[in-house]
Formats: C-alpha cells, sequence, structure tokens
C-alpha cells in the first residue's frame, strides 16, 4: 500500500503493517477443505445478529404486558420489520448449526491438540456465552415456551447448595419469572453479544498466534503455505454465498418451522403448557438433564457435558497428529459421537412419558460421557497399534520431532531450575 | 467426512417423521386475494360473535379488497383502525363457556399441526349418541360446533361446510403471517440473485487459486 493518505496514517498507526501481517502475509496452510470455512461464517453471523438485534431493539418493548404486542407491531406494521425478525431468529440457529459444525471439524482433525488449546478454550467460552444469549433471548417474544422455559432452566439453580432459593431470585428478580426478568434479560442480551466480539478477538489472537491447522495434521513447510488474502479471503466468501442460500432458504420459505407453535400464544403463568421443549440446539444437553433422575445430578450432568470438549486436549494422549485421518479408531469414536448427540437430540425432544425414551436417554447419557473418558485409553492403544503398523514417514519425521522438542524443553526447564537452586 | 453428513441427514429425517402423530386432514391453504377476502366474510359471519382478532384491523380488511359497506356494516361506529373484537363481552363468555375464547390472530401458527389443525378441528365435529356434538380434534372443547357439520347429513351440504371451513381456515392463515406472500415473493428473487452471486464467487475463487501451481 502507498499514497500519501496511507502514508500519513502509517506514520500514526500500524495500518499496512497490520494489513499485511493478519492479511496478505498472514501464512495460512494450502490444504485446508472448506470445513475450515465456518470458523469466517461464524464471525458473519454474529455480524448480522448484532445488525438485526439492534434494529429489532428500536422498535421492542422490553414489559411483560406489551412485549408480545410489540413483536406483532414489527411482524405486521414495521416496514421489513418480519425481515428482520426472521432474520434475527433463523440466525440464531444458524449460529448454532455454523458453531456445531466449526467444533465437529476441530475434534475430527484434533486441532484442539497442543499448541492450540488456548483457541479451542476461549472457543469453550464462546460456546457457553452463545448459550446465554440464545437463552435470554428466548424469553424477550414473552410466548408460553419463552416463559416456561425460562421457568424451566432458572428454577435449576436451585440446586445451588445453601443459596439455591436466593439465587433462583437473584436470577429473576422476583420469586416467578415476570416483568423484571424480561426486563434484565434484555438488557443483557443486548450486553452479551458485545462480551462476545471481545472474546472473539482473543479468541482471533490466538488462531494468528499458533496459525491454523490443517488436514494434514502435519506443520506444513513454509512452501505450503499460501497468504489469507486473496486465497482464503476468495475460498470463504464463495462459502459464504453457499451459506446463505441455505439460510434464505429458511427465512423466505419457511422461517416458521423453527418456531415452536406454543410461543404464538402469549405467556399464561398459570397455564403449563403439556410438553416444554427448548429450541433444537439445546436439546442434547435437554435430554441429559432429564435422563439423571436426581435434580441435583441433572444439572451437574447437564453443566459437565457442555464443558466435556474442554478437557479433550487432556484427553486426547495419542501423539499421532492430523486427528481422524491418520486415525481410524478415533474416526469411529467421532461418529459414535455424533450418532449419539443425534440419539440424545431425539430424545431430548420427545416427552419424558415413553418409559423406553427415559431409557434410550439414560443409555444416550452414558455413552456421551463415556465416549469421552474412553479417549485417554483409547488413544494410547490406538497410538502404539498404529506404530507398529507403520505411519506414513512425514508423520514418524513429525513425532519424533516433536519427541525430540519436548525433551529438550524439558532438559532446558531442568537447566533453569538448578541454576536458581 | 461426507459421512458425517449422511448420518446427520438420516437424523434428521428420521426426527421429522416422528414429529406428527394426530391424524389431521390436510389443507392446501388459498393465498390469492379473492378467496382471502371470502374467507374474511366467512369469518365475519361465523365466529366474530365470539371470538377476537386483536392483530387484524378492519383497514386490513378493507385492502383483502372487500367492499367498503360491508367493513362500514361491521365496523359501526369504530374507526378503520380498530382492531377486530369480539361481538360477545367476556363476562358472557364467562357465564357461558367458563372462559374466553381465544385471539385467532395467531391461532392458524398457535397449534401443532397449524392450519391442518384448524381445518380439522373446525369439520371435526361429530353427533354422539346422546345427541350432543363431540369432536374429534379436541375432544373436550367447550366450543360448539361453529358450521354446523355434525348435524348435516346430507353430502353437499357437508362438503359445502368444508369448503366454508377450508376458506376460514386460509383467511386465519393469512391473518397469522400477513407479509407470506411477500416474503416468498421477495424470497424468490433473493434466491436468484445468491445463486447467481456464489456462482460469480465461485468462478472468482477459481481463477484466484490458479495462479498456485
Ligand atoms: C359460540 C361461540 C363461538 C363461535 C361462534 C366460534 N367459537 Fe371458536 N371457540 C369458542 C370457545 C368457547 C373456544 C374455547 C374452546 C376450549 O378451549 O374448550 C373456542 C376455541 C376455538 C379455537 C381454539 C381451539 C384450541 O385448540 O384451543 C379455534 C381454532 C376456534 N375456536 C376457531 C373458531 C372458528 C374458525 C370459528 C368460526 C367458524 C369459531 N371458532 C366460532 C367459541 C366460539
Amino acid at each position: 500500500m502507498s499514497g500519501p493518505i496511507i502514508n500519513w496514517i502509517d506514520k500514526r498507526f500500524p495500518l499496512t503493517s497490520f494489513v499485511k501481517h493478519e492479511l496478505t502475509d498472514y501464512p495460512t496452510p494450502r490444504n485446508l477443505s472448506y470445513w475450515w470455512n465456518f470458523g469466517f461464517l461464524a464471525g458473519i453471523v454474529l455480524v448480522m445478529q448484532v445488525a438485526t438485534g439492534i434494529f429489532l431493539a428500536m422498535h421492542y418493548k422490553a414489559d411483560a404486558s406489551l412485549a408480545f404486542d410489540s413483536i406483532q407491531h414489527i411482524m405486521r406494521e414495521v416496514n421489513y420489520g418480519w425481515l428482520l425478525r426472521y432474520m434475527h431468529a433463523v440466525g440464531a440457529s444458524a449460529f448454532f448449526f455454523v458453531i456445531f459444525v466449526h467444533m465437529a471439524r476441530t475434534l475430527y482433525y484434533g486441532s484442539f491438540r497442543a499448541p492450540r488449546e488456548l483457541l479451542w478454550w476461549t472457543g469453550q467460552g464462546l460456546l457457553l456465552m452463545l448459550m446465554a444469549t440464545a437463552f435470554m433471548g428466548y424469553l424477550l417474544p414473552w410466548g408460553q415456551m419463552s416463559f416456561w422455559g425460562a421457568t424451566v432452566i432458572t428454577n435449576l439453580f436451585k440446586v445451588t447448595p445453601f443459596i439455591g432459593d436466593d439465587i433462583v431470585i437473584w436470577l429473576r428478580g422476583d420469586y416467578s419469572v415476570g416483568d423484571d426478568t424480561l426486563t434484565r434479560f434484555f438488557s443483557l442480551h443486548y450486553l452479551f453479544p458485545f462480551l462476545i466480539i471481545g472474546a472473539v478477538i482473543v479468541h482471533l489472537v490466538a488462531l494468528h498466534t499458533v496459525k491454523s491447522s490443517n488436514p494434514s495434521g502435519i506443520d506444513l513447510k513454509a512452501k505450503d503455505n499460501i497468504p489469507f488474502h486473496p486465497y482464503f479471503t476468495a475460498k470463504d466468501l464463495y462459502g459464504l454465498g453457499i451459506f446463505l442460500i441455505v439460510y434464505s432458504v429458511f427465512v423466505f420459505f419457511m422461517p416458521n418451522s423453527l418456531i415452536e407453535p406454543a410461543n404464538n400464544v402469549p405467556a399464561n403463568p398459570m397455564v403449563t403448557p403439556n410438553h416444554i421443549v427448548p429450541e433444537w440446539y439445546f436439546l442434547p444437553f435437554y435430554a441429559i438433564l432429564r435422563s439423571v433422575p436426581n435434580m441435583f445430578g441433572g444439572v451437574v450432568a447437564m453443566a459437565l457435558a457442555v464443558m466435556m470438549f474442554a478437557f479433550m486436549p487432556f484427553l486426547d494422549r495419542s501423539r499421532i497428529p492430523g486427528g481422524a485421518r491418520y486415525r481410524p479408531i478415533y474416526r469411529i469414536q467421532f461418529y459414535l459421537f455424533l450418532l449419539d448427540m443425534l440419539v440424545l437430540g431425539y430424545v431430548g425432544y420427545k416427552p419424558p412419558t415413553n418409559p423406553s425414551i427415559v431409557v434410550v436417554g439414560q443409555v444416550a447419557t452414558f455413552c456421551y460421557f463415556a465416549s469421552f473418558f474412553v479417549v485417554p485409553f483409547v488413544s494410547k492403544m490406538e497410538e502404539s497399534w498404529l506404530i507398529k503398523r507403520g505411519l506414513p514417514q512425514g508423520i514418524m519425521e513429525l513425532m519424533e520431532r516433536e519427541k525430540r522438542d519436548l525433551e529438550e524443553r524439558k532438559q532446558e526447564h531442568r537447566r533453569r531450575k538448578g541454576d536458581t537452586v | 467426512m461426507s459421512t458425517l453428513l449422511k448420518v446427520m441427514l438420516l437424523g434428521l429425517l428420521s426426527m421429522s417423521a416422528y414429529a406428527e402423530e394426530a391424524k389431521l386432514e390436510k389443507i392446501e391453504v388459498a393465498t390469492d386475494k379473492p378467496a382471502l377476502a371470502r374467507g374474511a366474510e366467512d369469518w365475519m359471519n361465523n365466529c366474530h360473535s365470539c371470538h377476537t382478532m386483536k392483530y387484524v384491523k378492519y383497514r386490513d380488511l378493507l385492502n383483502l379488497g372487500i367492499d367498503k359497506a360491508k367493513v362500514d356494516g361491521w365496523r359501526g361506529e369504530a374507526s378503520l383502525d380498530t382492531p377486530v373484537i369480539a361481538q360477545m363481552s367476556e363476562a358472557d363468555d364467562m357465564a357461558t363457556f367458563a372462559r374466553v375464547p381465544p385471539d385467532l390472530s395467531l391461532m392458524a401458527q398457535a397449534r401443532d399441526g397449524g392450519p391442518n389443525y384448524m381445518y380439522s378441528y373446525l369439520i371435526g365435529y361429530y353427533l354422539k349418541p346422546d345427541g350432543t356434538a363431540g369432536n374429534h380434534v379436541f375432544p373436550e372443547t367447550k366450543m360448539p360446533d361453529p358450521l354446523g357439520i355434525s348435524s348435516a347429513s346430507d353430502a353437499a351440504q357437508r362438503s359445502e361446510i368444508k369448503k366454508t371451513a377450508g376458506s376460514i381456515t386460509s383467511f386465519l392463515t393469512w391473518a397469522a403471517d400477513p407479509h407470506a406472500g411477500e416474503r416468498t415473493k421477495l424470497g424468490n428473487y433473493v434466491m436468484v440473485y445468491l445463486v447467481l452471486l456464489s456462482g460469480l464467487l465461485y468462478l472468482v475463487k477459481k481463477q484466484i487459486w490458479s495462479r498456485l501451481k
């Protein structure tokens, strides 16, 4: 970049060097597949949610007696209000879809392993914030499912030892979900996306420190890295086009397929819907909550279920890079886990009145945790089996190099410790 | 990772297969203005006595192409911008049905099955052996058979009632989401645009990547 204006700025702000460092010179593995598009897509969905959300907030009324009507005002009278609302509602589902694929890709290719642990953990934090934001946003239309969903979930905090009841009241701002709950959820629903943006920046700084992993799992030598811009900007934009096509099918042709019919009935504390279901993206975790017969156990299991992903860098003890690509058993584990998620989602969707559904849910819950807990043992056994069977040359070399590096670092550490003594 | 997609699709399919259980009559709702205007009239004649539609205003009915004189007759003194409120008072409702008939503006989207539920409910009345009317879809309903299908035995009369139920259902489906027509129309343009755009972006991507050896 050149020109007098850019020059003027560059003397005062590292614009050119920033663009160079983060885009035009930023090395990206050439072999990234389309599964690597989803981080970019998540960023775009975040921007769309903030943009539509800000305009919705101009017409929405966070007041228990006005909220439901104000949504209908947006749907009927505000110019293109229906478009804003459907984009935002479908956008929430799109966000989770994109994030789930992004996480699945990370798990499949083992991208959470050293040195990307912090990248993975900031992602875990983002998932939690996304869940909180979606949960609070779902109360705002003030329909039956909004009200009862918030009632059921805030009620879970009762299990906190000693101060459970107080925490529930503190969260709701009242003894039951009501106007005070609505106003605080609205306020926080507006705040959280900005916290998410901050966390995304941390996530990106971590990414640009360790750089992208890649489907081969091997650290590519410089010649296989290409600059992010223009190669991956072009690839990401094409992916965005495809994403927007799918997104628009939902927004324009089936926006109500993701809205529970019961949420078109205004909230009524006197009438419990006969079947309270959360949004689809919470269903697997909801199924785990219900599968534990004891409420305290259920809440702990659900919280743990969401947090399990964070343990993966510790659980996966195989030194073979590339995740499922070079690890047939890990690959099977991955697909079984996905299958288990789908079963849990189905169980979460069904009312728990059918005893066989309950049993299926309990088995699937067991399998969910088991699939994490077996990872350390299976990964170690798989590693020695694969080494005995023979690995591609490049991978063996990489593993030996990593081992040497680790040894060296340990010795270095010991030497330094010896100095201070 | 294509196996992943297949597994997911399979899961989704099995989920939708289980989603609906009650057997409801299927209905193809009409979306053209004349049909909606007819439905609105049928609704006014058969349902307005008990039910409110608080998100529908008299002006909306006018915009559907209903005669000004007719709308004026319905609204009486009320302005065009007042919502369509039930004729019966809530006190009378409580005395008669022990409940207030629900608002119907969103009803076509407020029950599992949507318009199919609505239609099946309206034509689901039948005569029980004791001479009172029952309903297949909502057995314990307090609403008296509004279209009189339970006492109609003549085939022509029954099909006439079903037609009325269908046109009312179409009107209520419109009322629940009045911009649906505009939405799908805009959606078609958006789809064409996005498909063309994605095609171009694909070519751009290919062109740029072809610089790599
Ligand atoms: C005589 C008064 C009366 C008339 C006329 C009437 N309804 Fe109702 N309607 C009721 C009452 C009362 C209920 C509440 C039923 C209940 O909850 O048991 C009701 C409930 C309903 C429901 C909700 C059912 C549910 O699942 O909760 C629908 C839909 C409905 N009416 C549609 C109509 C339509 C369409 C018409 C015109 C063809 C109509 N009603 C005419 C009194 C009436």
